[in-house]
């Protein structure tokens, strides 16, 4: 259990990993809308081939992706043929009221490329970034909405100590277990309900421990001077490099090819 | 020059007047440059102590200064606090980044301290606790006396004058405890930095320059490692070991063998004894 890390950070030395962090979450959102704004075979072909270029440009294996995808396979398939059946127009299949239209065909193959697309950018931006910088480059991003009174270095900060705990409290979860198993307690029998039930014993220490360890961070963190984000410097500082400039356009040209091909080659949907 | 003078201290945790006296008019002082070790049983107040030193608490009788600073004055909190750093017992509670060298910068981030600046820092700190090669890696991966020391590197980042260390080797195996002790010896006669150790280890207090021995909230002996555990009646008289050495040679005193002083550790103990046999 203590291998599994928030995000599965996959660190290899290619350019995309050496992105600024902010620039790479603001194409992926950018991405996502494109994904989303695909009406003809030109256009999803282009972010198709576009997203599959820049999987190989991470130097991660394939197998990282295909194992990302494996998890939301289902929910593409029968999304992808519920959309098969429901497509307005001639049927050129028919069989009691379940009937296939080219309408339908072709929302189920957009809905399919287009989530496999969705988890394939969100894979790129975990992998290629590590937590640290993820939550580093929120804060920056999120800067300007301080002007709202949201408390962003508080979420940032929030998020950086829920990282940090992550692989502390799965210890702390695996201990507790051998220790209520020790202590005779059924865990893997019966069905989900009793299950679940058998789960009361390791969350209620689970959440005392961490209650605890919470109060004594609080005051480790007094004790370093932490008093909020005002004043506070970073060690890291994030710099824009040639590199992110070449990346910026890219996925401006990109938007802009999207944008063409939706306008000038129809659309199917 | 006293660093740190407390006066005539009383405290409580809660306000009510038939409340536990958990320090009952205490009064001593640190000098610059000292290693002080405060010796005593749970709930003997050994760990308020150690807060008051950085103005997380503040006694409702007397006063504790630190360099002339008053820690009932909340102006100066954080002034005191960049000089004196407080370590705690568990490792795991107090690193608060995912990466040791983003963790050991926390302090100095906090103190506002420029980029440039902090990474220097950092690598100082980190190079000083003998934890430099593993700047890069995640806390969870290190064992407890390598977080501990990682711990350490965050206080020493803020460049304080003094640390103090609450039972810091407690939750270590005797390999980590060693690890942390001898870092914690290297700051003290390198670095020249004060170091206030908190423990109930006997074997650790008998490195300090000056022992206090604390009981229900006040002192009970005070002195260099060796007046204090000459006084083996007495520190059993409160629930305190001394030195397994130290011991030996005090039951050999009982049965009629002439020693003139007692020994604090085992070398010491066996060259003494040799003395006697030979």
């Amino acid at each position: 259990m203590r291998d599994i890390t928030l995000g599965q950070y996959f660190p290899t030395d290619s350019l995309i990993h050496r992105l600024d962090p902010r620039v790479k979450i603001v194409s992926l959102i950018a991405y996502i809308v494109l994904v989303f704004c695909t009406f003809n075979y030109y256009a999803l072909a282009l972010v198709g081939a576009s997203v599959f270029v820049i999987v190989l440009m991470t130097k991660v294996p394939l197998k990282m992706y295909l194992k990302s995808l494996k998890v939301i396979i289902i929910i593409v398939l029968i999304t992808s043929i519920l959309n098969l059946f429901y497509g307005a127009g001639e049927p050129i299949f028919q069989w009691g009221i379940i009937k296939v239209t080219w309408a339908g065909i072709h929302n189920a193959v957009f809905v399919c490329v287009r989530i496999v697309c969705l988890i394939l950018l969100s894979s790129v931006l975990t992998f290629t970034t590590s937590p640290t910088d993820l939550t580093d480059a929120l804060e920056r991003l999120m800067k300007p909405l301080t002007v709202f009174h949201i408390k962003v270095h508080e979420i940032a900060m929030m998020m950086t100590i829920a990282l940090r705990f992550v692989p502390t409290l799965l210890e702390e979860t695996d201990k507790i277990m051998a220790a209520q198993k020790a202590r005779g307690a059924d865990m893997e029998s019966g069905n989900l309900f009793t299950r679940i039930r058998a789960m009361v014993p390791v969350l209620v220490p689970l959440f005392v421990s961490a209650f605890r360890r919470a109060y004594e961070l609080a005051v480790a963190m007094e004790c370093r001077c932490y008093r909020g984000g005002d004043g506070r410097t970073r060690m890291k500082q994030l710099h824009m490099s040639k590199r992110d400039a070449v990346a910026i356009v890219l996925s401006l040209l990109l938007i802009a090819g999207i944008v063409l091909l939706d306008v000038f080659m129809g659309h199917i949907l | 020059m006293e660093f740190i003078s407390v006066q005539n201290v009383s405290f409580q945790y809660a306000e009510e007047e038939n409340s536990q006296q958990v320090l009952n008019d205490i009064s001593f002082e640190i000098k610059k440059g000292e290693f002080v070790a405060l010796l005593g049983q749970n709930g003997s107040g050994k760990s308020t102590i150690a807060k008051l030193f950085n103005a997380l608490l503040v006694p409702q009788k007397g006063k504790v200064f630190v360099d002339g600073m008053d820690t009932a004055d909340e102006s100066l909190t954080y002034d005191i606090r960049s000089k004196v750093g407080l370590v705690l017992q568990n490792p795991d509670n107090q690193l608060v980044a995912s990466i040791v060298e983003e963790d050991v910068a926390f302090g100095p981030e906090n103190l506002g301290i420029p980029a440039d600046e902090i990474r220097e820092r950092v690598d100082e700190a980190l190079k000083a606790v003998d934890m430099y090669d593993h700047r890069l890696k995640a806390p969870y991966k290190l064992s407890g006396g390598q977080k501990q020391r990682v711990a350490i590197a965050g206080i020493i980042a803020m460049r304080p004058d003094c640390i103090v260390l609450d039972e810091p080797t407690a939750m270590l195996d005797p390999k980590g405890r060693e690890e942390v002790l001898s870092t914690i010896m290297k700051l003290n006669k390198e670095h020249g930095i004060t170091i206030v150790m908190i423990t109930h280890y006997m074997e650790e207090a008998v490195r300090a320059d000056k022992v206090y021995v604390v009981d229900s909230g006040s002192f009970v002996t005070s002195g260099t490692a060796e007046e204090v555990f000459s006084q083996v009646e007495l520190l059993k008289k409160h629930r305190l070991d001394v030195p397994q050495a130290t011991e030996l040679c005090h039951k050999l005193r009982a049965c009629g063998v002439s020693l003139d002083r007692l020994p604090l550790t085992e070398e010491d103990c066996v060259a003494m004894l040799r003395e006697v046999l030979l």
